[in-house]
């Protein structure tokens, strides 16, 4: 087989995207390969959380692909869904009243049979142990870092081709955000592909292999996490020093 | 005194299950979709008539004709999706819950219009009744009132099972508490806006045959239980459904009381004070929770 021909596990061509007449993203394009760990900084209200929606087609597409596998452009959220994209919103967006187990089952909606849900809730489980003692708990009971907990729990039993993780670290204390930092460590050494956007790149310093910096809905830079680290003036300019 | 209590008491859990089957399919379909179904009493209609149709004018056994009327009400349930609601969701998201319940109007008045061209105004006896009562000593418990409970009690189980315990019904919970979360689950919510509709218009047409089966046939039959049931899903909470039935039995119990007590004409004056107190009390009702708007 020819690597070279082989289409990216992910490819973004041009994608304009936005909600009713505000254009939010302005023409994105990147590839993921499998096994990568591509942040997306920039700072708030720049379209990171939108550039997400927009993959796992909450957000419609105005133009441009978006492309998994090489297959076509898809609509339809529960589509691609399937096609194996697991998103982690902001805000964690839980299913309130549902249990944590419920929660996770619900992330395995379209596994394809009883003995694969069982393993992935057993993956979960050895990752996440604190939500295997509050699988009981409704989900609207849990503390903010529980609450992410189950959302990267619920995501992970999807098992999805790649992960999108949105802003992991928003609204947490620094002791529950370097927690979910080591969880998302933990994954990424695994092999899972990611992309994540996150507002301090500091945070992926040691994690990501790839930083795109996001700005007024366009990508004003490309690179190595250390090298944006160390360019003062890119981090002043877009993201306050 | 005994069977002055058993008689409130028999009185108000049959009226109370009639409620709560109203209920639920109304309390279903707005909590999962943001829908106010107004041709949901015209369906309730349809079920019993249908019933009446498979049992009398074609002779079919009456259990069948209980069958058809659920069918009927799937079908109902499932073409008011296809031809109505799927279209208006299509259009602007933000005016669908206006948009849905003014169509929804016009096609639970063409309905029940329908019904009136066709089998008349005069009112008809649903075949599918029990006649005779159980006596248990000083207490008479006639068997319809007992089929009644029997049914709504199986049914409600029924529904329980499904909502709680399958794949779908998670699905329909899944996409209730958060409409988008679901949708990046894998969850078809157009799908799933189908099935709530196909199960609430079988529950409309169980509904229809079981109040008519205590009154009689005729075009507005859906009518009555249709405004008790905007009362308990006020009261409980729209879209709350556990709490819808346990008003439904509530209210219903405390009707029966009021409507022994005081007379039967103030049983429904006296659910509607309740209605407005509960409102300025707690206006989102007593199990529900502020209402976020998703569309």
């Amino acid at each position: 087989m020819n690597n070279a021909a082989k289409p990216p596990l992910l490819r973004l061509a041009n994608v304009v995207s936005g909600y009713s007449e505000l254009k939010v993203l302005k023409g994105i394009s990147f590839d993921i390969e499998a096994g990568d760990f591509i942040t997306v900084v920039g700072p708030n209200g720049h379209g990171k959380s939108t550039l997400l929606k927009t993959i796992s087609g909450l957000v419609p597409l105005t133009s441009g692909t978006i492309s998994i596998n090489g297959g076509p452009t898809l609509a339809k959220p529960h589509a691609i869904a399937a096609l194996g994209i697991a998103h982690v919103p902001q805000g964690d967006m839980l299913f309130p009243e549902m249990s944590v187990l419920e929660n996770l089952l619900m992330g395995a909606y379209l596994a394809p049979s009883k003995a694969e849900i069982d393993r992935r809730l057993d993956e979960v489980f050895t990752l996440l142990p604190k939500l295997s003692d509050r699988r009981n708990q409704v989900a609207s009971s849990l503390s903010g870092g529980e609450r992410r907990m189950v959302g990267i729990g619920r995501g992970l039993m999807m098992g999805g081709q790649i992960l999108l993780i949105d802003e992991p670290s928003l609204g947490l204390a620094p002791l529950i955000i370097e927690q979910i930092y080591g969880v998302i460590a933990e994954l990424s050494r695994s092999g899972r592909t990611i992309l994540l956007v996150e507002e301090n790149p500091a945070r992926v310093a040691d994690l990501a292999n790839h930083l795109h910096l996001l700005d007024d809905g366009v990508i004003v830079w490309s690179g190595p996490p250390a090298e944006l680290l160390a360019r003062d003036e890119l981090l002043a300019t877009y993201l306050g020093g | 005194m005994l069977d002055i209590l058993t008689a409130i008491l028999i009185a108000g859990l049959t009226t109370g299950a009639l409620y709560a089957l109203a209920t639920v399919g109304l309390s279903l379909v707005w909590g999962s979709m943001g829908m106010l179904n107004m041709a949901h009493a015209a369906m309730l209609t349809l079920g019993g008539y249908s019933a009446y149709t498979f049992s009398t004018a074609l002779g079919l056994p009456a259990f069948v004709g209980f069958l058809g009327a659920i069918v009927v009400g799937a079908i109902a349930g499932g073409l008011l999706y296809i031809l109505i609601v799927r279209n208006l969701l299509k259009n602007d998201k933000a005016t669908f819950e206006s948009n849905v319940m003014i169509a929804t109007v016009g096609i639970g008045i063409a309905l029940e219009n329908t019904i009136l061209l066709t089998y008349g105004g005069q009112p008809l006896k649903q075949p599918i009744s029990a006649t005779g009562s159980l006596v248990l000593g000083p207490l008479s418990l006639p068997y319809q009132n007992m089929l009644i409970v029997f049914v709504v009690i199986v049914l409600m189980a029924v529904i329980a099972l499904l909502l709680g315990r399958t794949r779908m019904g998670r699905a329909i919970r899944a996409t209730a508490q958060n409409r988008e979360a679901a949708q990046l689950m894998g969850v078809a919510v157009n799908r799933v806006y189908f099935q709530v509709l196909v199960l609430s218009g079988a529950i409309a047409g169980v509904c229809g045959v079981m109040v008519s089966s205590m009154t009689q046939l005729s075009p507005p039959l859906g009518n009555d239980p249709m405004l008790k049931a905007f009362i308990m899903c006020v009261v409980a909470g729209l879209g709350n459904l556990p709490g819808a039935v346990a008003a439904a039995f509530g209210l219903a119990l405390f009707e029966a009381f009021v409507q022994y007590v005081a007379g039967a004409r103030w049983g429904f004056p006296t659910l509607l004070f309740v209605v407005i107190a509960v409102l300025i009390w707690r206006p989102a009702g007593l199990f529900g929770r502020v209402q976020i708007r998703r569309m």
